[in-house]
Order: C-alpha cells, then structure tokens, then sequence
C-alpha cells in the first residue's frame, strides 16, 4: 500500500513537471526568431555578392529583384531555385548548412548575377 | 546567344525525356500519337498562364505560391507515372489487352502538359523579358531554337532507341526509365517544399560533385535524367527512395492482380 502511494505521489509530480516542460519548450519554439537575411538584385547584379550566415541554423532570405526583367535565384550547393519577376521579391529558407563556401547564381545572367553565401 | 541555348536546352531537356519515354511506350501499348497534339497544346497552354500569372501565384500562400504549385505539377506526374507503370505492367502480361483510352489518355496528356507547363514558363518568361522587352529578339530566339533543336535530337535518338526493342523488352525498360524519372520528380519536389519551410531542411547527405559536377554538362545530363543531386538532403534522397518504392508498389500490385499461370507469363515472347 505505501509504495503504492509512494508511487502515486511521484507520478502526480512528475506529470505536473512534464506539463510545465512540454509548455516551455512549446512557448520556446515560438519565440525563436529565424534570422533574416536580404539580398537585391540590381542590373543583373547580387548586392552583396557575398555575405555570411551563421552554421546549422535555417534562415530566411528576402531577394528584392529592382530589375524590371525577371531573375532565377538558383544555386547547386544550396538545392534552392525561385524565379522573381521584375520589381518584385521572393522568400527563400535556407539550411541549416555546414561550414563553407555555397555558391549561388541568377540563371537568367550567367555572366553576372553570381554570388557566394559564406557560412560560419 | 549562347546564354539562350543553356537556359533553353536545359529547360527542354527535362520535358524531352519523359516525352519521349511516353512516345515510345504508346507505341508498345498499340496507341499512335494523337495523344500529343492534345498534350502539347495543354502544355504550351499551361506555360502561358503561368508565366503571365507568376507574380500573383508566387505571392498567393504566403509568398510560397511557386514552390506549391511546382511540387504539386511534380508529385501529381510522378503519381501518374506510377500509374502508366500498373498499366504498362498489365499489357506485358496481357498482350491482347487493349488500356481503356480515358486512362491512357489523362496518363500521358497529363504528364507532359504539366511537365511542359513547368518547364515551359521559365522559357517564356525568359523569351520575354530578355528577347521581346530587350530588343534582343534574333539572338535570344536563335539561341532557343538551337537549344530545343539540340533537346529535339537528343530527344529523337532517345526515342528511336527504345523504339528498337521488342515490344515487351520497350513496356519494361520505360517502366524504368518512367520509374526514375519520377524518382527526380520528387527529389525536386522536395526541394522546392524545402525551400518554402512546408519540410525539414537538413544539411547535405553527402557532396558527389567532384565526381560529377551538376554544373558540367554531364551533370545536367544525369540531373534530367536521373533527378542527380550532388549534394541532397535528407528529405530529397527520402522522397526519392520513396518514389522509387511507390513505382515498384504499382508495377508488383498489377503483376499480382493480373498475371496468369507461370507457363503463360513465360511463354509470351517477343
């Protein structure tokens, strides 16, 4: 009988801990922001052509096409491709990604529209 | 120009194969290619739309509206690729069956409508905004026409080679060739679902391009034919096995559902 109380006991403490864990994280989740990250596209140019995000950590990346002719944000490294037309943006998420160098291209432009994300 | 011809012929390329791959099947199933006529005024249809429309449908589901409708026009082909092998299963067993026209039909005009309209926008838009609006019509549309001639006779040479083989071996090697390219299919529809945050992103499983490098032209080659990711995601090689499960999932249902005795299965040669 006692041990049985005993258990009882514990168990009512241990759902109430669980339930307060369970809000924590929940409410955690919640609040974390994913860090946003903008980039233009200007003359078949990247502005900037290279910039750094943080490792393991999915982020969110605005593209603002201020050409009036459409782009294609494509990259291998990444697996990522959206085309945007003129005067207009795009949302892409990117990651989470190992440390390197992850190349990336406007596929419209070849020639110019290249860019690197450097993730550290 | 040489910029066209790329952007072009890789846009082609993707369509061509599964095209062909369906040109050559009909033809083993006793269907001609009147299917096409359909199928090609759909996809030249669908492409219009969505390159006028693409601002409004990359705006609509909060921003995302090009990565769902992309992945959408994908899982739905991969789907009825799946489909084309049950049928394609059931006419080797059976060759005096004869596959209702309604199926067939919302197989193949299906697929290569939707895969055209996908495709077929991004050389639109491009043809457009970097020929028409430029002022640069003759040497953006030269170099799309070399780069659809040069998907048109790959494409024709692939067609032929299947079109060689015996009637039974040609039902069984498009069900191959339909089973991996809806194994590419989704691997980009994953990429695209990814890319809108509707599924995990992981980093790369591994990195094969020091192998075959997806820029280099046999990258781009594997990648049309075979969905090849130098660098894929979990969730990519995921739903790429997957595919490739659901295929031989249709392909095993029609072989139980509609195989005779042993003896027969064998006997029917040719």
């Amino acid at each position: 009988m006692k041990k049985a109380t005993i258990l009882t006991v514990v168990g009512h403490y241990l759902a109430r801990a669980s339930q307060i864990l369970l809000l924590m994280v929940v409410a955690s989740t919640a609040w974390a922001q994913i860090p946003v990250f903008e980039i233009e596209i200007r003359e078949h140019l990247f502005f900037p052509a290279e910039f750094e995000i943080p490792a393991n950590q999915k982020i969110k990346l605005i593209i603002y096409n201020r050409d009036a002719t459409p782009e294609e944000f494509e990259s291998y490294e990444l697996n990522r491709e959206k085309v945007i037309v003129g005067n207009s943006q795009g949302v892409v998420f990117i990651g989470p990604l190992k440390p390197g160098e992850y190349p990336f291209f406007g596929e419209f432009n070849l020639k110019t529209a290249l860019g690197k994300i450097i993730v550290k | 120009m040489t910029d066209a011809v790329v952007i072009v012929l890789r846009e082609v390329l993707e369509a061509m194969l599964l095209i062909c791959m369906l040109m050559a099947s009909s033809t083993a199933m006793g269907y001609r290619f009147k299917w096409m006529a359909l199928a090609l005024l759909l996809g030249v249809c669908g492409a219009t739309v969505y390159a006028l429309r693409l601002e409004q449908i990359s705006m609509a589901f909060d921003g995302f509206g090009q990565e769902i409708v992309n992945s959408t026009l994908l899982i739905a082909i991969a789907v009825l690729l799946a489909a084309h092998n049950f049928f394609a299963v059931k006419q080797f067993l059976d060759p005096k069956y004869r596959i209702p026209y309604g199926p067939i039909l919302l197989v193949f005009v299906g697929t290569v409508s939707m895969a055209m309209t996908r495709e077929g926008a991004e050389i639109y838009l491009y043809g457009y905004s970097y020929g028409v609006l430029a002022g640069n019509i003759s040497s953006v549309f030269s170099g799309g026409a070399i780069g659809v001639g040069i998907g048109l006779s790959m494409g024709t040479f692939f067609y032929y080679a299947l079109k060689s083989l015996p009637r039974n071996k040609r039902l069984i090697t498009c069900c191959v060739v339909s089973l991996v390219l809806a194994a590419g299919m989704m691997g980009q529809a994953a990429l695209y679902l990814a890319q809108a945050d509707l599924l995990p992103s992981q980093e790369p499983l591994w990195d094969t391009s020091n192998v075959f490098a997806e820029a280099s032209l046999v990258g781009e080659l594997l990648h049309a034919a075979i969905g090849y990711e130098a660098s894929p995601s979990l969730t990519q090689v995921l739903l790429y096995v997957g595919s490739i499960l659901t295929s031989l999932a249709a392909m095993l249902a029609a072989w139980l559902l509609y195989r005779k005795s042993n003896d027969v299965a064998v006997g029917a040669t040719q």
